[in-house]
């Protein structure tokens, strides 16, 4: 039977309170903005299929609350996400110097080869910029990280970022399938998940992810 | 002889015959005679010279005596002639002087009787000319008189002139003049009074009002007034009747004319009349748009009740020229046309203030017609009428307001930072915060600011409404059960509502919860709203009121929008389902989109917490139908045509994990109600996976049996799938024995199924 999709990639979505990650969801997936201000409560997720070199690719996008105090909900979904976008505001230099706490617990928490991407959002904002566009190519450049300033208002590279991420990861999946498995085999994502687990109660460290 | 005949001849002058005879027979003859003729002739001649010469001297002298007459006559003559010239020349001047005189006497005759004349027609003259000079000073009145005077004695002492008969036919001109010109006052006073009359009203509401203000302390502070600002200041030129603005006397002199002229009949059907049409423009806004402003409203009102006040002082004063009859008819029509104007008018007034002044104007004009003894009939009905569409109006108006706070509210629970702030909430919104207290800040309340600012509002708008109720002469009880009315029906109605057309954008979970809560909150504080309208209007507190269900529509829809919600999400992981149909082996291990749905289910449950237990429940309730719904739908819906025993089994333990979270009692006590929904996929499950035909086959139809819940037709469908996938997978199996006696096995079972389908139709 035809499936609706080929791949299906769960992204993360990680960052300071307000510096924008539900927006930028909001705006990849619903092409819209709101103004006004909602602090996310736990975690949301939003999808959207895209395609990609003819590939049907299902993008499960978690939105995390930045807040501390969701802290312990938000890291149980590190591990079972293929792609972090790391989120700051470059009107507030705070969230870009925490960027670094983010990518540490991204290494705590998450898979070891999970892909990542920096976002500066809100650059619509030039008069109130703090953090300038080179300081964060810079932050992207002594991480190994791909990083690009971003508009979730004026919709600037939103579907940019989130089109590179879900590639890269396209890319890594396909170089890791055809190293495991001999040609033919039926591909997907579910034949990527471990067996070596007993059945238990349903918990986030039990998911099924990439070792 | 011949003597003789000659004498004869001489002697005889005729019948000289017998001469001649003799002359003839006479002896001589005829020469004899003629001799004799002869001696006579000489004879004669004889005598003649002898007679001539004796008086010839006496000739001569008489010639000379008569030469000397003619000189003297010619004397005579030239004397005469003289003397006459001279005559003829003094009687020729004479003549001249005496024709002058005889011209002269003839003029002095005549000037005195032109005078005598003259001096009959003086007295008409200047009549007339006080007449002229009457009418162009519109003195009227007597003017007429004077005309009489002229008509009837004047007139007729003075002959038949010309200027007299002129002056007789101007007469019947001038008094229809006069009595135009006393049409044209009437009517310059009927605009006049037009114009007046919206002073007149204004006058009459500003005494009402003031009279209305009246009260002993105001009339005590009205006397030190004018102790300290002395008398004269107070008593200037205002005036003491509101008719007193208006100058009667054209009307009161037309009547007069008219009654001298006879026509007052026809004077006070013409008055009536015109006032009658007055009286229709009148109740006719000049402004056009009444709802525009208060003063548009204001000016008509005055016109309205300056005219009657006219009418009805008329009435006493004006000789009948108004009729108590016809000014209760007038009226009458008036009011009702008035009270139909200020209806449409009102009801198209969208602003509370304007709504507010409009009624004050109304009760003072109302008020000050009783005043006058005029009837209010439908307008105190109208007042009620407006009062409804006043609330209307306050409710549109508190609808944008809510919509504001919503719009621009967070949902999200008062976080306060200090004292100050905590205070403030308080303040605005009753809530018991003993335990909130002690804690310290930042102090969370279980509520949104939507709450408190809700409730400030409906405080707002009973203020405003309270406002409209004052003055109708309510008691304190009618007007606190109005207000709980309206109040109840502002937030069950347009509060509601707003809160429905919220639900109509897809709203965050964490939102609708906080709404929920929201509406509780607001709810409990009904009985703090009944004591404040019970402390405004004085009036006693009730506390019975079915308050409970007040916002249960909006919860519901609140509710409605959070199952729905969750739905979509199950739905959502449901359509990351990717089934290998013909797995060969199980996983041991549940899909991923089971555990990451039932891991995010786990999360929502938490924060549903604060909810109700009914509206938790709803919402686990839909969450897990929808789950066995579609998970049974993966299993037997058309798309799938073939269904491996791996995957079963790979199904099985996905079912297993949504079963265990519905056991591990998500909602305490819900347990069994929740596994309920699996029941039907656990039985039919149960039944391929042990292959318990048997049993299935004997129970079936009967009560309590163990797979009650699977009908034939899903069993056979399920059936069909595997024997495909088995068909597909194993061609060469079909030699082994077992496999052959199960596939008989398969085939006899489906027979049957089939067998049971067709029975049931």
């Amino acid at each position: 039977m035809a499936k609706t999709y080929d791949y299906l990639f769960k992204l993360l979505l990680i960052g300071d309170s307000g510096v924008g990650k539900t927006s930028i969801l909001f705006r990849f997936s619903e092409d819209a903005f709101n103004i006004s201000f909602i602090s996310t409560i736990g975690i949301d997720f939003k999808i959207r299929t895209i395609d990609l070199d003819g590939k049907k690719v299902k993008l499960q996008i978690w939105d995390t609350a930045g807040q501390e105090r969701f802290r312990t909900i938000t890291t149980a979904y590190y591990r079972g996400s293929m792609g972090i976008m790391l989120v700051y505001d470059v009107t507030n230099e705070k969230s870009f110097e925490n960027i670094k706490n983010w990518i540490r617990n991204i290494e705590e928490n998450a898979s070891a080869d999970v892909e990542k991407m920096i976002l500066g959002n809100k650059c619509d904002l030039d008069s109130k910029r703090q953090v300038s566009k080179e300081r964060g190519e810079q932050l992207a450049v002594e991480y190994q990280i791909k990083f690009v300033e971003t508009s979730a208002k004026d919709s600037l590279n939103v579907e940019y970022a989130f089109y590179t991420l879900a590639r890269d990861i396209k890319a890594k999946m396909e170089k890791k399938q055809e190293a495991s498995n001999p040609p033919g085999a039926r591909g997907g994502t579910h034949q990527l998940k471990s067996n070596d687990q007993q059945r238990k109660p349903p918990s986030w460290l039990s998911r099924c992810s990439i070792l | 002889m011949t003597n003789a005949t000659i004498q004869e001849i001489e002697g005889i002058d005729d019948y000289w015959g017998p001469a001649f005879r003799s002359v003839y027979e006479g002896e001589g003859g005829h020469e004899a005679f003629l001799q004799q003729l002869d001696e006579r002739i000489k004879q004669h001649d004889k005598e003649i010279e002898k007679l001539c010469n004796f008086y010839y001297q006496g000739f001569i002298e008489s010639i000379r005596e008569l030469l000397e007459v003619r000189s003297h006559a010619e004397e005579l003559h030239a004397e005469i002639s003289n003397v006459d010239a001279n005559v003829k020349e003094t009687t020729d001047g004479l003549c001249v002087r005496s024709e002058e005189l005889i011209r002269a006497r003839r003029v002095e005759l005549n000037i005195a009787s032109t005078i005598e004349k003259m001096e009959l027609c003086l007295p008409l003259l200047t009549t007339y000319s006080k007449l002229k000079s009457q009418v162009e000073a519109k003195r009227y009145y007597p003017a007429l008189k004077t005309l009489e005077q002229l008509e009837h004695v004047l007139l007729p002492r003075v002959g038949p002139y010309a200027w007299c008969s002129h002056i007789s036919s101007d007469i019947p001109k001038l008094r229809q003049a006069i009595q135009d010109a006393s049409m044209a006052d009437l009517r310059d006073f009927l605009e006049n009074i037009r114009r007046l009359s919206p002073q007149v009203g204004a006058v009459a509401l500003k005494q009402t009002q003031e009279m209305l203000g009246r009260s002993l302390e105001n009339i005590i502070k009205n006397k030190k007034d004018m102790a300290t600002l002395g008398p004269s200041s107070v008593e200037t030129n205002t005036p003491q009747s509101p008719h007193e603005l208006v100058d009667f006397s054209p009307l009161y002199r037309c009547l007069h004319i008219h009654t001298v002229l006879g026509a007052k009949h026809d004077f006070v059907q013409y008055y009536r009349s015109q006032r009658r049409q007055q009286a229709r423009l009148v109740v006719i806004p000049a402004a056009g748009n009444l709802h525009d402003s208060i003063q548009s409203m204001k000016s008509y009102l005055n016109a309205v009740l300056g005219f009657f006040i006219l009418e009805e002082h008329l009435l006493t004063t004006g000789a009948g020229l108004v009729s108590s009859d016809w000014l209760g008819e007038t009226w009458g029509s008036a009011r009702s046309a008035a009270a139909g104007t200020l209806r449409t008018h009102t009801a198209l007034v969208t602003d509370p203030t304007l709504m507010l002044s409009i009624k004050h104007q109304i009760v003072l004009f109302i008020n000050a017609l009783k005043c006058y003894g005029l009837p209010t009939e439908p307008l105190p009905q109208l007042l009620q009428e407006m009062a409804e569409h006043y609330t209307e109006v306050l409710m549109q108006r508190w609808v944008a307001v809510f919509r504001d706070i919503l719009d621009n509210a967070t949902f999200r629970p008062i976080e306060v930072e200090n004292q100050e702030q905590y205070d403030a909430v308080m303040d605005t919104f009753p809530y018991d915060g003993d335990e909130l207290e002690t804690q310290a800040f930042p102090r969370k309340f279980p509520f949104s600011s939507v709450v408190p600012a809700v409730y400030v509002q409906v405080k707002e708008f009973m203020y405003a409404w309270l406002k409209y109720s004052s003055g109708l002469g309510l008691g304190g009880g009618g007007r606190a059960a109005a207000a709980r009315h309206s109040t109840s029906l502002l937030l069950t109605r347009s509060f509601t509502g707003c809160l429905s057309a919220l639900f109509r954008r897809a709203l965050p979970l964490t939102q609708l919860v906080q709404i929920i809560l929201d509406t509780q909150y607001l709810e409990s504080a009904t009985p703090y709203l009944y004591e404040f309208i019970s402390n405004i209007t004085g009036s006693e507190l009730v506390t019975a009121q079915p308050a409970g269900s007040m916002f249960q529509t909006a919860r519901d829809d609140a509710e409605k929008q959070i199952c729905e919600n969750l739905q979509h999400k199950v739905d959502e992981f449901l359509d990351l389902e990717n089934y290998d149909w013909l797995l060969v082996e199980p996983s041991g291990q549940a899909s991923s989109f089971v555990t990451d749905m039932l891991g995010y289910l786990t999360g929502v449950l938490t924060s549903l917490e604060q909810l109700p237990r009914r509206a938790r429940e709803a919402a686990v309730t839909a969450a897990v139908k929808r789950i066995a719904c579609r998970l049974r739908a993966l299993l037997l819906e058309g798309d799938v045509r073939a269904v491996s025993a791996g995957a079963l089994h790979q199904l099985d333990l996905d079912v297993i994990q949504c079963e265990q979270f519905a056991a591990s009692d998500p909602l305490p006590g819900l347990r069994d109600q929740l596994l309920e929904h699996f029941a039907s996929l656990r039985q039919l499950l149960d039944l391929i996976t042990s292959w318990d035909w048997s049993s299935y086959l004997h129970d079936i139809g009967m009560e309590g049996a163990k797979y009650a819940l699977v009908s034939p037709r899903e069993a056979a469908t399920l059936l069909e799938k595997l024997r495909e996938a088995e068909q597909k997978s194993s061609v060469f199996s079909v030699l082994k024995k077992n496999e052959r006696d199960r596939r008989k096995l398969l085939d006899t079972v489906l027979k049957q199924l089939k067998q049971l389908q067709n029975q049931d139709g």
